[in-house]
């Protein structure tokens, strides 16, 4: 089990587990988002398809999936809410709640994103079936998968290094976006303007997904080491 | 412009293979229409509305219930449905009438000559104060814990068996106490010395030995007056997990100044406040009575806000 407080498993001298009910409520938390984040990149990769293969048949199941992520992100926040309000967290059991609202936050406009791709693909009644410009916005939707599933093996895992390392693979994404975005650029014409906007759109809303997942992953480096990433130290200067 | 940007015609970094690939990985991520989710068995995250609902059924239920000392107004209509299985809080300022109206539930005021108790208190649907209910056994139901440590100046076994003893267990006595002493999560720790004095515990080792002696005679509501101010903090939050395990099993009732206690630990918190007459006299009263989480995150009353806000009186 991957928990806050690992050497609290094996505490010996009682046979009770001091707040071993509480850690059970943050574990929970920590599996509620590993399940939403997971539902999100269902999502992601749902609306790519829509995106690319122009599946606008799907169109209404990526609007209807975005509803659960909703109901579970607001199902969360007041949990998150309650301990803190309950419990008096404090040091890391405080930054995991704390970092838990922000990266809540994080995950619903990812899934909202989702949902923006499958319904800019409906209003242009689908892309033009373009093949070098499919295939990048394809290697798009893949980049930025790869960034959010990252994020999700960093909350699952409790990884402090993917938060690290997180903006080197968003630099991926952000190339392969100014790739596309001179490819719209390069076929406007034959895209016609309304089109072309819309495609760009559609890229930009990768490149934002990707974002999510990196201040997610970055998030969970502050649970662990209670600094961001090229943060300032909490505790001040020495 | 458009040489500013990364050449758009640059394929180089992607073959056709590769570029096949992905174009496939978006394919394989084609589900089926997603399944109807029950979020709850899924996640394991229940609506926010579950948890202290009204599905455990009341045990004790006091309805109107005013305590006098003489002439003196101590408790005024408190009317609070106890659930079975929860733990419920009892809280509010000194002289709120809180550790009165618990010590109603069974009947511990009966020792007090000029105390009087008017209401109904229904355990299970009796009348813990009709005629021919004998206090001794009301109490037998509903064990008590109180503030200090004060297990008797016998050996740890012996205050075990004590009670049990007395209520005529036949059964064998030393499972008993090994499996109250499980039950009171002590048992690791006094097995090699059950027959030492209960003295020679700590203060949080003794305050659990009197939860045990309280569950040996198998009662299913506990009263508990300020378990755990007495005790250091780790204690404190040992008496709290174990509380949580005896939930399980028992009813519990906790009076607590600690407000941070009463939110970590319970189910539901009741909140008394005090009012003062002109003679100077002061009763309590209850406020409200609500899930705790309802209660520490948007109390009903605007009294309770300030209590537990810190911005009474």
């Amino acid at each position: 089990m991957t928990t806050l407080h690992p050497e609290h498993a094996h505490e010996p001298e009682s046979e009770i587990e001091i707040r071993h009910h509480f850690d059970d409520d943050l574990d929970d938390i920590r599996r509620g988002l590993v399940a939403m984040a997971s539902m999100v990149l269902e999502n992601v990769q749902r609306a790519g398809v829509v995106a690319v293969e122009n599946r606008l048949d799907l169109v209404d199941t990526v609007r209807e999936a975005d509803l659960p992520i909703n109901n579970l992100y607001q199902r969360l926040e007041q949990r998150t809410f309650e301990i803190l309000a309950l419990q008096q967290p404090v040091a890391s059991d405080l930054r995991f709640l704390i970092a838990t609202t922000r990266m809540l936050y994080e995950l619903e406009r990812s899934g909202d994103l989702a949902v923006n791709i499958a319904n800019r693909t409906a209003s242009q009644h689908g892309f033009p079936q373009i093949e070098d410009l499919n295939r990048l916005l394809a290697r798009l939707a893949k980049e930025s998968a790869t960034v959010f599933a990252q994020a999700i093996d960093a909350i699952a895992n409790l990884d402090p290094e993917i938060g690290i390392n997180a903006e080197a693979s968003d630099d991926i994404v952000d190339v392969t976006t100014d790739r596309f975005f001179a490819k719209v650029h390069a076929h406007s014409t034959e895209l016609g303007l309304e089109c072309a906007v819309e495609l760009s759109h559609v890229g930009r809303f990768y490149e934002r997904i990707a974002d999510h997942g990196v201040n997610v992953a970055q998030n969970v480096t502050y649970v662990m080491t209670g600094v961001f990433p090229d943060g300032e130290d909490i505790d001040g200067p020495e | 412009m458009v040489n500013d940007m990364p050449d758009a015609t640059d394929t180089t970094s992607e073959t056709p293979a590769e570029a096949v690939s992905m174009y496939e990985r978006i394919r394989d991520a084609e589900p089926a229409p997603p399944p109807p989710r029950d979020l709850t068995l899924e996640t394991g995250i229940a609506p926010a509305s579950a948890g202290a609902d009204d599905a455990n059924p009341v045990i004790i239920d006091v309805r109107d219930l005013n305590v006098y000392y003489a002439d003196f107004h101590a408790v005024k209509d408190v009317s609070l449905p106890i659930r079975q299985n929860e733990i419920t809080a009892l809280i509010g300022p000194s002289g709120c009438g809180k550790s009165t109206a618990l010590r109603s539930l069974n009947r511990m005021n009966d020792l007090i000559e000029s105390a009087r108790v008017l209401g109904t208190i229904e355990y299970h649907g009796v009348d813990l104060y009709g005629k021919n209910v004998d206090p001794v056994e009301v109490r037998r139901h509903i064990g008590m814990v109180f503030q200090k440590p004060n297990p008797f100046p016998k050996s740890i076994y012996d205050n075990i068996s004590f009670g049990p003893k007395i209520a005529g267990y036949k059964d064998n006595m030393d499972d008993l106490v090994e499996e109250t002493l499980h039950k009171a999560a002590l048992w690791d720790e006094v097995k090699d010395k059950l027959n030492e004095s209960a003295y020679a515990l700590s203060g949080g080792q003794q305050q659990r030995l009197c939860i045990a002696r309280a569950i040996a005679t198998s009662p299913d509501v506990l009263l508990m007056d300020e378990p755990a101010s007495a005790l250091d903090p780790i204690a404190t939050l040992r008496i709290e997990e174990l509380m949580y395990e005896l939930k399980k099993d028992y009813s519990i009732i906790i009076v607590t100044h600690n407000m941070q206690q009463a939110a970590r630990v319970s189910d539901r918190t009741a909140f008394f406040s005090v009012e003062v007459n002109e003679q100077g006299q002061r009763t309590g009263h209850l406020v409200e009575f609500n899930p705790t989480r309802r209660l520490f995150t948007n109390p009903e009353e605007r009294e309770t806000e300030d209590y537990i806000t810190g911005r009474f009186g």
